[in-house]
């Protein structure tokens, strides 16, 4: 060990490094020789006392005035430090102004994409409902407009006065229809129901709502010699008609 | 230069008080104007190679490591690199071989001699000149211990051997006689 740092002395490393003239990896380690060794730490004290003597025996009156402007540099110095330093908080502020607003930009670009898409796809499913309703209504047209198709009256009995329908038969398409005109004024919790009878069978058609379906068709199975009625049923579903409620009958 | 006083300028620069400055300029200016001409050989570019020394100290305030060089270490490092790079960078630049070999400290400054300092000038030439020579051409010419050596036509040996001895031999003379010289300049 004492040969290593007795090899490090005499080389000129320390006394480089006295005067700032090491390389970066010269310098980092001689200040590693220098934490470690006490010894060198030792030469490096006296060594940077010695350079202090040496110099001072060299030392001439500064000029007057010097002082003065190097103070005055200084000053300027650190009031441009200062000014470098407001613009650099203006900077910031900038920056930061930038950063949000382009983050905002981006949220609402973001919002408007999905807004887009959303809007996009609305039309897309109004084109398919528009394209099936259309598809429904021409298929309506070609039922009623048919010389084959009959027109059937339906009134209901004195159970529902009010009830007004109308069916549509075409034996030849064998294609049925049923629109009803006018519901009768039921109690809460009843409502009317649709049924068919065909082979014997009672065929569950369906709950007549009064919304919507005055200019609605509603298919019905087709079947020969069925018939077709109407009751009024309480709420909860009900696989068979109730019979003393036929408010009305059809046969096609 | 007190402990005290060193730690005081110290703390100042830490918290960029120009105090420190003014405080720098009285204690050292002297001798690091004498650093600065003693390379540049010159007094305009000393003064400017003082200015921009300050500047810098200023500057890197924030860097300087006490634990790392004494404050005067630091401020010489600073001085000798800017004057060096002066020196460089002007093209005045002047035969170093023979200024080597003439170098006398009394013609440093002449009008702007500073009695303080006469009784180490007195010291310094007590030195023997073989040694002066090796310190000043690497203190003050920047030449590296290989550079001297051909400079000055002396083996590396002899050149690493003379700092070390001339440094020795100028502790020798300034620690117990100067340092009492000093005491008794700050005092009065």
């Amino acid at each position: 060990m004492k040969e290593k740092i007795k090899l490090f002395l005499d080389t000129d490393l320390l006394e480089k490094y006295l005067l700032g003239a090491t390389t970066d990896l010269e310098t980092l380690q001689v200040e590693r020789y220098i934490a470690m060794y006490p010894e060198v730490r030792k030469t490096y004290n006296e060594l940077q006392e010695n350079l202090e003597e040496f110099a001072k025996s060299y030392a001439v009156k500064a000029p007057e005035g010097l002082k003065e402007q190097i103070l005055s540099r200084v000053k300027a110095q650190n009031s441009t430090r200062r000014k470098f330093m407001s613009y650099a908080v203006a900077a910031s502020v900038v920056a930061l102004l930038f950063a949000s607003a382009s983050y905002f930009f981006y949220n609402q670009n973001l919002n408007l994409q999905e807004e887009n898409s959303m809007v996009t796809n609305q039309i897309k499913l109004l084109e398919a409902d528009m394209k099936e309703r259309l598809e429904d209504v021409r298929n309506q047209f070609i039922v009623l407009n048919n010389p084959d198709t009959k027109q059937y009256k339906l009134k209901g009995n004195k159970k529902a006065k009010d009830l007004k329908a109308v069916a549509y038969v075409n034996p030849v398409k064998k294609l049925s229809y049923i629109n009803v005109q006018n519901l009768p004024h039921l109690e809460e919790g009843q409502y009317l129901q649709m049924w068919a009878e065909v082979n014997g069978k009672m065929l569950n058609l369906g709950i007549l709502k009064d919304a919507g379906s005055k200019d609605n068709l509603l298919a019905i199975p087709y079947s020969e010699d069925a018939v077709g009625y109407i009751t009024i049923e309480n709420e909860g579903s009900n696989e068979t008609p109730t019979v003393e409620n036929i408010v009305a009958n059809i046969t096609f | 230069m007190s402990a005290l006083l060193e730690n005081h300028i110290v703390e100042l620069l830490h918290e960029r008080n120009e105090k420190a400055i003014s405080l720098l300029y009285e204690n050292y200016s002297d001798t690091l104007y004498g650093v600065a001409y003693k390379v540049v050989k010159d007094e305009m570019l000393a003064q400017d190679v003082l200015q921009e020394s300050f500047v810098k100290i200023w500057k890197k305030a924030d860097s300087y490591d006490p634990s790392k060089a004494k404050l005067f270490t630091w401020l010489f490092r600073i001085t000798r690199n800017t004057a060096i790079d002066k020196l460089r960078s002007s093209k005045t630049k002047t035969d170093k071989e023979i200024q080597l070999d003439v170098s006398d400290v009394y013609k440093v400054g002449i009008e702007g001699l500073n009695p303080d300092f006469i009784d180490m000038r007195e010291n310094l030439l007590k030195i023997d000149s073989k040694y002066k020579i090796v310190l000043e051409a690497l203190f003050f010419d920047g030449m590296t211990q290989q550079e001297a050596s051909e400079e000055l036509d002396i083996p590396l040996g002899t050149i690493k051997s003379r700092l070390k001895i001339g440094l020795r031999e100028l502790r020798k003379i300034y620690i117990e006689p100067v340092v009492l010289l000093f005491l008794l300049t700050l005092i009065a």
